[in-house]
């Protein structure tokens, strides 16, 4: 045999290597990313994005995948990274959805039905929510990850200090929301362009049996007489239980009156009560929770499920997935992220509800929701990307505004109308 | 020993073709090319790109990460038929004409004063710049936590004062209040670039025009309408044409202050077209929105910079 030269040996190999590289499309093992990027909101339970990096740490011991977690904050941001990721197609392999942005965001988003699958295997099926948010046009374009409904956030104390009835509907609210403005504690219900206007509008609306669009997804529905209800339920309540500030409000506005001490009553989920805990705000001991309001057509609720998705994008797909696995698929895994978030986040399986967070704290049984409805923006329509561009241009919160500074319910409602029809038109 | 220049080694390939180089560089018309070439790069890169771009969305029905196709003028025309629209230009002019008013009138005033024999001189200003430097976002923020309904320092002094009654006005959830404020914050940070420019424009002033005027018997008032102002209208021109696009154009503020609340009353192009381009994903009608004005601006510009150029040949 002739023998090989250095050189020649070098050069066969490493050309022969090459070409396969280039047919197969896969480089080798060594030289793999092993490395994916996980962008999340900052969660209102603080404590739960400390625990999410410490699983992140172990699953990158366990698996050898580096975890990168970037934090943007909860509200408007993390629209402006969604659209630049997509636009320029780089970024992060994984994103935290809210609600129905997989249904904006669904050509882009990888199918992850067989995830899902596997979860709803061992947790039971995902709760309704979730999958009103998550499961769009036949398939699963993110994984549902954890929910939070809204609930009547009260100061218990005060209540009881002028002997007010807990309200079990939106007209009793009206009762005691005058004496607590009386009180100097008004009822803080934003009513401006954020989410939180519309997730206490969209129930009281439910409530009354009104709705933004039918349930063909296609025929507004907002003009009619539960809608003048509505505005007229918003008027009264704007005149003697609120002040004008909730006209400028924020999502972040009715948590902070009421941990502040101005508030006797929000709409909200448990973060204003776990905030004031955590920071050992002074009105913490006298905020409590009581199930939701309920109106003519029963009791209907917001529940903001959260999803996690992979961009189509991303070039670690299956190490991406592998995270969401590691995160949700482990019973005490998935159990230990819950309770960090002290009932904040909820679990989003059906064989998980009855969940030891809950038990935590005796202020969280409202959280059990018996006989409340949960429902996603825009229901009953079917979640559609026309739906929710209808929900994020606040059609309903200035619907609600104009009637409340002036404009005629009538004419506010034909306002919100044409609106409506020219989105679904479009 | 004397060297001939036979002897001398002949250049080689390298330094033949360095000297060709240098050769070409002594031309002009090579040269100067050469030194735009850079700056017109960036420009493309950084202006012409995204510009070209932004004005194939406008004309386009794109959807955020979905495929789109050409609709001509249709977003323009039929944004137009848009309330929340229609209110925003109104807004826009409203926003614009009011703040620019005030910088140009309170941006004299500042510069008169300036101008004057004071202690410190130098330091003040130096502080008169502060509000121009400091970050928008991170001021907007101090003006937002003044103007926050539950911690409002404003009305807390007012209170305090028994100026106002409590619980003082809703500066950003009532609609002339929150226009009102942005305004305020837009004419608190753009009014040291008015004061620092007019105040250049002062200082160019020959002492002898006033020292004539003041031999002719012209008082205080007289100087400044007869000497002071007819010198400083080329500077006055520039500035408001700048601070026109600028206005116009502001995003900060208003996202900051108000989110374009209440019920839409400060919503500025910029803003509304985050809103429909970014939170709805429909970037084809966000993009229109944002060059909706351009035609204008271009006049402005054009007219501005012709008068201009009068006042100075």
């Amino acid at each position: 045999m002739e023998p090989i030269s250095r050189r020649r040996f070098l050069t066969t190999t490493a050309g022969g290597g090459l070409a396969g590289i280039l047919a197969t499309r896969v480089p080798p093992a060594r030289g793999q990313q092993r490395e994916i990027s996980y962008l999340c909101w900052n969660n209102f339970a603080p404590a739960s994005d400390k625990k999410l990096a410490e699983i992140g740490q172990r699953f990158t011991k366990d698996t050898g995948i580096k975890l990168k977690i970037d934090h943007v904050s909860h509200m408007g941001p993390q629209q402006q990274k969604y659209a630049s990721e997509v636009q320029t197609q780089a970024g992060h392999d994984l994103v935290e959805m809210r609600m129905h942005f997989p249904w904006l965001y669904e050509p882009q988003l990888v199918d992850v039905s067989d995830v899902v699958g596997e979860l709803e295997k061992k947790h039971g099926k995902a709760i309704g929510s979730a999958y009103e948010g998550a499961h769009v046009n036949g398939a699963w374009r993110a994984v549902p990850q954890y929910h939070a409904m809204f609930v009547a956030t009260y100061r218990e104390d005060l209540f009881k200090k002028a002997s007010l009835k807990v309200p079990d509907t939106w007209e009793d609210l009206y009762t005691v929301g005058k004496e607590l403005k009386k009180m100097g504690n008004p009822v803080g219900i934003p009513i401006s362009q954020n989410y939180d206007s519309i997730s206490t509008a969209g129930p009281v609306l439910w409530s009354f049996g009104g709705m933004e669009v039918d349930k063909d997804g296609k025929t507004v529905r907002i003009n009619s007489p539960a809608t003048v209800q509505t505005i007229e339920w918003y008027k009264k309540m704007f005149r003697d239980c609120m002040e004008p500030e909730v006209l400028s409000w924020s999502d972040a506005s009715n948590n902070e009156s009421i941990q502040q001490g101005k508030a006797g009553w929000i709409h909200n989920p448990v973060s204003a009560y776990i905030v004031a805990k955590q920071r050992k705000l002074v009105t913490a001991d006298g905020i409590n929770h009581h199930r939701s309001l309920g109106g003519p057509h029963g009791r209907h609720e917001t529940d903001t499920p959260r999803h996690i998705a992979i961009w189509k994008f991303s070039k670690n797909v299956e190490p991406a997935k592998e995270w969401i696995r590691y995160l949700l698929g482990t019973r005490e895994v998935y159990d230990e992220y819950i309770m960090s978030g002290d009932a904040f986040n909820l679990p989003v399986y059906e064989k998980l509800q009855d969940h030891p967070v809950l038990r935590t704290d005796p202020k969280y049984a409202a959280l059990r929701g018996e006989g409340v409805q949960y429902h996603t923006y825009g229901w009953p329509a079917p979640p559609s990307d026309k739906v929710q561009l209808i929900t994020n241009t606040y059609l309903l919160p200035n619907m609600i505004a104009k009637a409340v500074t002036g404009t005629s319910p009538k004419d506010a409602i034909a306002w919100a109308e044409t609106e409506m029809k020219k989105i679904l038109a479009g | 020993m004397a060297v001939r220049a036979d002897d001398l080694p002949v250049p080689r390939g390298r330094p033949r073709l360095a000297g060709r180089v240098r050769e070409w560089l002594d031309h002009e018309s090579i040269l100067g090319p050469v030194f735009v070439t850079p700056a017109l790069l960036l420009l493309v890169l950084l202006v012409a790109y995204p510009f070209v771009m932004a004005l194939y969305f406008s004309m386009s029905n794109a959807f955020i990460g979905r495929p789109s196709r050409w609709v001509g003028l249709h977003n323009f025309i039929a944004l137009w038929d848009s309330d929340v629209f229609r209110q925003t230009f109104q807004n826009a002019f409203v926003f614009t004409s009011i703040a620019v008013a005030f910088k140009v009138v309170l941006g004299i005033i500042l510069a008169l004063l300036l101008n004057e024999q004071l202690w410190f001189k130098r330091m003040i200003r130096g502080a008169v710049l502060l509000p121009w430097v400091i970050p928008t976002a991170l001021s907007t923020l101090g003006w937002w936590w003044m103007f926050n309904s539950l911690y409002s320092v404003v009305n807390w002094t007012g209170i305090a004062l028994g100026i106002v009654d409590p619980p003082g006005p809703n500066w950003l959830g009532q609609r002339y209040y929150a226009m009102s404020a942005v305004i305020a914050v837009n004419v608190w940070r753009g009014l040291p670039f008015f004061a620092i420019t007019i105040l250049a424009g002062l200082v160019a002033i020959p002492k002898e025009l006033y020292e004539a005027a003041e031999a002719d018997g012209a008082g205080a008032n007289a100087r400044f309408w007869h000497v002071t102002l007819p010198l400083l209208r080329p500077v006055l021109a520039v500035v408001v044409l700048f601070s026109t696009i600028f206005t116009f154009g502001d995003f900060n503020i208003v996202y900051i202050l108000t989110h374009g609340g209440p019920i839409n009353a400060t919503h500025l192009f910029a803003t509304l077209s985050r809103q429909v381009g970014i939170d709805t994903g429909r970037i084809g009608e966000g993009a229109a929105i944002s060059l909706y004005l351009f035609p204008l601006l271009v006049f402005v510009v054009w007219a501005q910079l012709r008068f201009v150029r009068k006042q100075v040949y």
